[in-house]
């Protein structure tokens, strides 16, 4: 919302609303309005771009002798403008080839030295004194477009106002020292009243805590002029009275359709809008004072769109199927079935509050209006702006949803505007098709007042302000307030559509007073300790874990491309679809984390790293699961999977620094995780069943080469899955030969952290070690063979003794793919004395002669 | 997978049949019936056109799927012992074995987040994780958002082709204010036993936008909420001030300016005193001395009401502020979309 702070304060000082608002100078008035009205987007100084430039009047205007276009001029500047050259009765000479330059006439001169306006803070153009066909101009006489109030380029700018030659252009218009302040729009989404100046004026002086007093036009209650003229009949049917619940309207004969004033044009110029001629402008004018939109029809051209007609008729309904309308903006619409339309009895001319239609425009040829002045649903507006993408500034105010209070008030305003000014006559008596509730109009307030202490003011904002300052602080913003002790009960003025509940009125004292103000106070509260979030620290043990193996930590988005849950088999239908997505890349949730770690590996080879890992802690999803949580707030909502997810990758050349499967490269961080999260001795691993799988479904895994990956088991919970990926991923995602990783269930592992964390007593004595080598079928089980040795171990009653056993080697000899040979090395230590290698022997040997019974496990 | 259309299911069921006796697998796309399908499409009705095509292409894809099972079943290395710590015949040299620590970093995003949620704790607060999918309830009506209200259009959100229980889209939560009720509703225990709610909720968030150095749609927040008996506006502005003083390590001052968030009223969108030239100016707060950071406010009673808890006898505050913008600050990170990029130059910085 723009403010021109001129503007303001020649209408504060007309209305006799309030004094300068910016007594303080400009910068301190914007540091209040950031403090306490909204965020400043922009401060544009309006006022420098016009120094220099003069009105003058043209003496004489002649055809330039070389050209047949241009005219010769002469001007009088009152001998103002310093260093050019004059004529011996103190004119300068000038060359200008617009149309309608013309003895006698007041025009705008850029003399030589300034900038042409429309170019400050571009590309600025400076004028010259130059030959034009040889002849001397001395700077040029502007346009409407190079003084930058306009787009018209025809002409130049005809003075309207009884200035002297000389005065500068920027004080004849009250631009000297203008300064735009351009508000957020967003802190005013529930402040119809403050896209209008006026209700920011208001609010200029509420936050500097002085009155404001609204101009009488505005609240009084208006009249209407008697008919004054040959009537022009309008019949107005309201067939959407709860979406239109106010739709007034007036009827006005003969007026003057031209040009607006040129105060008027430089107003909306500043605003951003454009002018178009007096009439448009006009409603222009009032809605960017009041905020309240208006629209004017050519009375004619409405009546003309029903066959036979003797009068207009306004219809206001919902568009019938395939209907079409032609808009202003010369674009055909067939309007959304529930959008509210403005039609006559046989056609449509208008979205009303959105944009009116082509067919009945106000044009200059334009005799008879009708101006409208009507309430809209702010909810159905939006979805019509939405819907057909109109964003217009009748838009921008409706659906804030302006108060139905002030519409009279607005069409008397302008009604009387147009008598002035452009000559109209009042042709019908007021139409004011009414649907509020009887007690709105009653109370002239649209919510009931509200009945407040001063206590329960103070206790949310920390303040202690008495119930006469906060009577005050509202007052000087035009609340009513009826005070009895503490109790205050508060009446919001008619524009206010905000004010419905006791924290309303707590916003407006603590803004209006300053919120800088408040007291900067700690709350105070037991020193009960907060718990911490058990997964969220697990989630951050495992992160410092990873780095420390020399992991790296990755966030990828949310939203994968159906293509890569493709590629690595997924099947899309099975995942939650983005239907609005703007980028194709987010078009689905994700089934789990891995696949998009596996996208992130060709890239990084490429960009140069040899070895590899990447991890993530991330969210799946599945379309077919969903909670079945009793808790109103989670049931039926999809289950959040938290998973973590690790790949392992490296290039051919890095490769070759490992032996074997990249799969036990992998395993190795897997199980120096859960080491670390001390679960490692309950976890086993099991080649991958088509069953195994943690939450979701088994097709949610597809990538995982069967024969070269596992299920993570932590007793009989699959915590996870680790493998190797098929030649098809390989292939797709162009991963390195070298590659492998796992994804675990968070919940999981945060539910079983320190399940294990075996410790044993320190021993005194020595321990013996002693290594064991089996040779064993090729297919036998490592773990098989492993925890076969342990459980032998543990059945010997050595509970006055600690062993470990761990695993030295694992051979298989070229000539015997049958078998392999594994080592593992005992250690053990008594608590009692000191073990000798003999027992230890003994100890080995029993377990070898079971071995071989059970395992077909030879002691070599 | 089933077709709907006939003359394609017809085709499928001989094609599938086809494919298990053919010697070289790939050649099943270059089968007659698949081709006479395709030069059915362009003499098909307009209206059955593009739902034919769609599933000539189906079938298309899932024959070049059982292509790709197949070869790659081919190719497949030999099974591996999944249970051994390492592979046969693998030197002690050659063995599995981790990379560097010099390698490895947490996410800077995650690592500031654990500062952020320590300075928390201390403070007294819980936390508990934001969702990343959740429904029109959470996002809007527990917010006090009106059904149609144009304080929705300030949120450019994702929403799901698939609906919820009352039949709308589901959403990707556009700020961790979602969790708002659920919290409310999970520490109400905590009044009765006269102990605040104090709650953080970190999470990611969405935005439906276009991306740029200075825009991501996805991105982090921590929420903040703290409600108990008397808390004011002015214990909401302190508890931050702290946080940022605590966090930078220095006195930070601050700066509100009135807002509108429908969930909060009053609203303020906070700035700090730029840390880095103790207001003096520079690059980082465009020469202003101060630094936008955030939205945050007094939770509005019909939020309190909501979540269970009488706004006549509570109040609270809450906010929601961005991870980025303070990490970004902080290395001076020049292109937002770095965090999520995955890439190794970036992340390895921050070894």
């Amino acid at each position: 919302m723009k403010i021109g702070l001129n503007e303001i304060r020649f209408t504060n000082q007309r209305n006799q609303s309030a004094g300068d608002p910016a007594p303080e100078g400009v910068d301190t008035l914007i540091e209040n309005i950031g403090a306490q009205l909204g965020a400043i987007e922009e401060v544009i100084d309006v006022g420098s771009k016009y120094q220099g430039i003069l009105v003058i009047r043209v003496v004489s205007c002649v055809d330039h002798p070389n050209a047949d276009r241009l005219h010769l001029c002469t001007v009088d500047d009152g001998g103002k403008a310093a260093g050019v050259e004059r004529d011996d009765k103190g004119y300068v000479q000038v060359v200008c080839g617009a149309p309608n330059v013309h003895e006698g006439m007041l025009a705008v001169w850029l003399p030589p030295g300034s900038v042409v306006p429309s170019t400050v803070g571009k590309d600025p153009f400076v004028l010259e004194a130059r030959k034009l066909r040889g002849v001397v101009s001395n700077g040029m006489l502007a346009s409407p477009k190079e003084l930058a109030i306009g787009d018209s380029h025809e002409g130049i700018l005809e003075v309207d106002k009884d200035v002297a030659p000389g005065t500068s252009f920027a004080k004849a218009y009250g631009l000297d020292g203008e300064v735009i302040i351009d508000i957020e729009n967003k802190m005013f989404t529930h402040r119809p009243d403050c896209f209008g100046s006026l209700g920011v004026a208001r609010e200029l002086e509420g936050i500097q805590h002085r009155a404001y007093k609204s101009p009488s036009w505005y609240t009084l209650s208006p009249e209407f002029p008697k008919t004054e003229a040959e009537p022009l009949s309008l019949q107005i049917r309201n067939e959407l009275p709860e979406l239109v619940p106010r739709f007034t309207a007036i009827t006005m004969r003969d007026v003057e359709v031209k040009e607006s004033p040129v105060w008027l044009q430089i107003f909306l110029s500043q605003m951003g809008m454009r002018p178009i001629n007096n009439i448009v402008d006009y409603t222009n004018y009032f809605m960017l004072v009041t905020g309240q939109p208006l629209h004017a029809y050519d009375y004619d051209k409405v009546r003309a769109q029903d066959t036979n007609a003797d009068h207009a008729t306004i219809v206001i309904r919902n568009p019938k199927q395939d209907e079409k309308l032609l808009l202003l903006n010369g674009k055909e619409v067939v309007p959304r079935s529930e959008a509210i339309m403005i039609a006559t009895r046989d056609k449509l001319i208008g979205i009303g509050g959105v944009m009116g239609g082509g067919d009945t425009e106000v044009d200059e040829n334009t005799k008879n209006i009708i101006i409208e002045c009507a309430t809209f649903d702010m909810y159905s507006i939006r979805r019509t702006s939405m819907t057909h993408g109109l964003f217009t500034d009748a838009v921008t105010r409706f659906n804030k949803g302006q108060s139905p209070l002030q519409n009279l008030a607005v069409l008397a305003a302008i009604v009387d505007e147009i008598r002035t000014f452009a000559g109209g006559k009042v042709a019908s008596t007021l139409i004011d098709d009414n649907h509020l509730p009887a007690a709105v109009l009653e109370r002239g307030s649209i919510h009931e007042p509200v009945t407040i202490s001063a206590k329960f003011i103070n206790a949310r904002l920390g303040l202690s302000l008495s119930a006469d300052e906060v009577a005050q602080l509202l007052e000087n913003v035009e609340f009513i307030v009826q005070r009895q002790g503490d109790e205050l009960t508060i009446t919001a003025p008619f524009w206010r559509t905000d004010i419905e509940i006791k924290e309303d009125i707590v916003e407006e004292v603590g803004r209006l007073y300053g919120y800088d103000k408040l007291p900067l106070e700690l709350p105070r509260r037991t020193i009960a300790p907060a718990t911490k979030n058990a997964t969220l620290e697990l989630k951050q043990s495992v992160r410092t874990y990873l780095a420390k193996a020399g992991a790296n930590e990755v966030l990828t988005y949310s939203f994968v491309h159906g293509d890569l849950l493709r590629k690595v088999g997924q099947n899309p239908d099975e995942a939650f679809q983005v239907g609005n997505a703007l980028s194709p890349d987010l078009q689905y949730y994700r089934l789990s984390i891995i696949p998009s770690l596996l996208d992130k590996v060709h890239m990084n080879i490429k960009a140069g790293y040899d070895t590899f890992a990447l991890f993530e802690l991330g969210k799946a999803h599945h379309k077919t699961l969903l909670s079945t949580s009793k808790d109103v707030n989670d049931g039926d909502l999809p289950i959040e999977l938290e998973r973590l997810s690790f790949v392992f990758a490296a290039n051919s050349k890095a490769a070759k620094a490992y032996s074997g499967a990249a799969y036990y490269e992998a395993r190795k961080y897997l199980t120096g995780l859960l080491a670390e999260l001390g679960m490692a001795d309950s976890v086993t691993f099991e080649p991958l069943q088509r069953d195994q799988y943690v939450g979701g479904t088994q097709a949610m895994i597809p990538y995982y080469t069967p024969g070269r990956s596992a299920a993570v088991l932590f007793g009989d919970t699959v915590l996870g899955e680790i493998g190797e990926f098929t030649t098809a991923v390989h292939k797709n995602l162009k991963l390195p030969e070298f590659c492998a990783g796992f994804e675990l269930d968070v919940g999981l592992l945060a539910l079983h952290e320190g399940a294990s964390r075996p410790y044993a007593a320190v021993s005194r004595f020595p321990k013996v070690t002693q290594d064991i080598t089996f040779r064993v079928p090729a297919d036998l089980a490592y773990q098989k063979l492993y925890s076969f040795v342990t459980g032998e171990l543990d059945k010997m009653d050595l509970k006055r003794a600690r062993f470990t056993v761990f695993p030295l080697d694992i051979y298989q000899r070229q000539d015997d793919h049958a078998h392999k040979q594994v080592t593992l090395r005992l250690e053990i230590a008594s608590y009692e004395r000191t073990l000798t290698d003999t027992e230890v022997s003994e100890l080995l040997h029993a377990v070898a002669n079971s071995a071989q019974d059970k395992l077909k496990a030879v002691r070599v | 997978m089933n077709y709907q259309n006939p003359t394609v299911q017809e085709a499928a069921d001989v094609l599938r049949a086809r494919f298990d006796t053919l010697e070289h697998k790939a050649d099943i796309l270059k089968a007659v019936e698949l081709k006479a399908l395709y030069t059915q499409i362009p003499h098909m009705p307009a209206e059955e056109r593009s739902g034919f095509g769609k599933e000539v292409n189906q079938l298309r894809d899932e024959l070049q799927q059982l292509i790709d099972t197949s070869t790659s079943q081919a190719d497949a290395l030999p099974p591996i012992d999944v249970t051994a710590p390492f592979d046969i015949n693998a030197p002690v040299a050659m063995r599995p074995r981790l990379l560097s620590s010099e390698a490895g970093n947490v996410h800077p995003l995650m690592s500031e987040l654990a500062q952020v949620l320590d300075i928390f704790y201390r403070m007294g607060f819980n936390a508990v994780e934001s969702r990343e999918i959740d429904d029109d309830y959470h996002m809007f009506g527990a917010l006090n958002f009106p059904e149609g209200h144009p304080a929705r259009d300030d949120y450019d959100t994702f929403m799901t082709v698939e609906a919820d229980k009352n039949g709308k889209p589901l959403i990707a939560p556009a700020h961790t204010s979602t969790m708002q009720n659920r919290v409310l509703r999970q520490y109400a225990a905590n009044l009765k036993k006269g102990e605040p709610i104090a709650v953080l909720l970190p999470g990611r968030v969405f935005r439906n936008e276009d991306l740029d150095a200075r825009h991501e749609h996805t991105f982090y927040q921590f929420e903040g909420v703290y409600v108990d008996k008397g808390i004011h506006a002015g214990n909401l502005l302190a508890t931050f001030k702290r946080f940022l003083s605590e966090y930078y390590q220095q006195d930070i001052e601050i700066k509100s300016q009135p807002f509108y968030f429908p969930f909060t009223e009053p609203s303020f969108e906070l700035a700090l005193s730029c840390p880095f030239c103790k207001k003096q100016g520079c690059h980082i707060c465009s020469g202003t001395g101060w630094i936008e950071l955030l939205g945050m406010g007094m939770i509005h009673p019909n939020v309190l009401r909501e979540g269970g808890i009488d706004p006549e006898i509570y109040t609270g505050f809450a906010w929601g502020c961005g991870l980025e913008r303070l990490v970004m600050m902080k290395y001076g990170i020049e292109d937002i979309r770095h965090f999520e990029s995955g890439k190794l130059d970036f992340l390895r910085q921050f070894v």
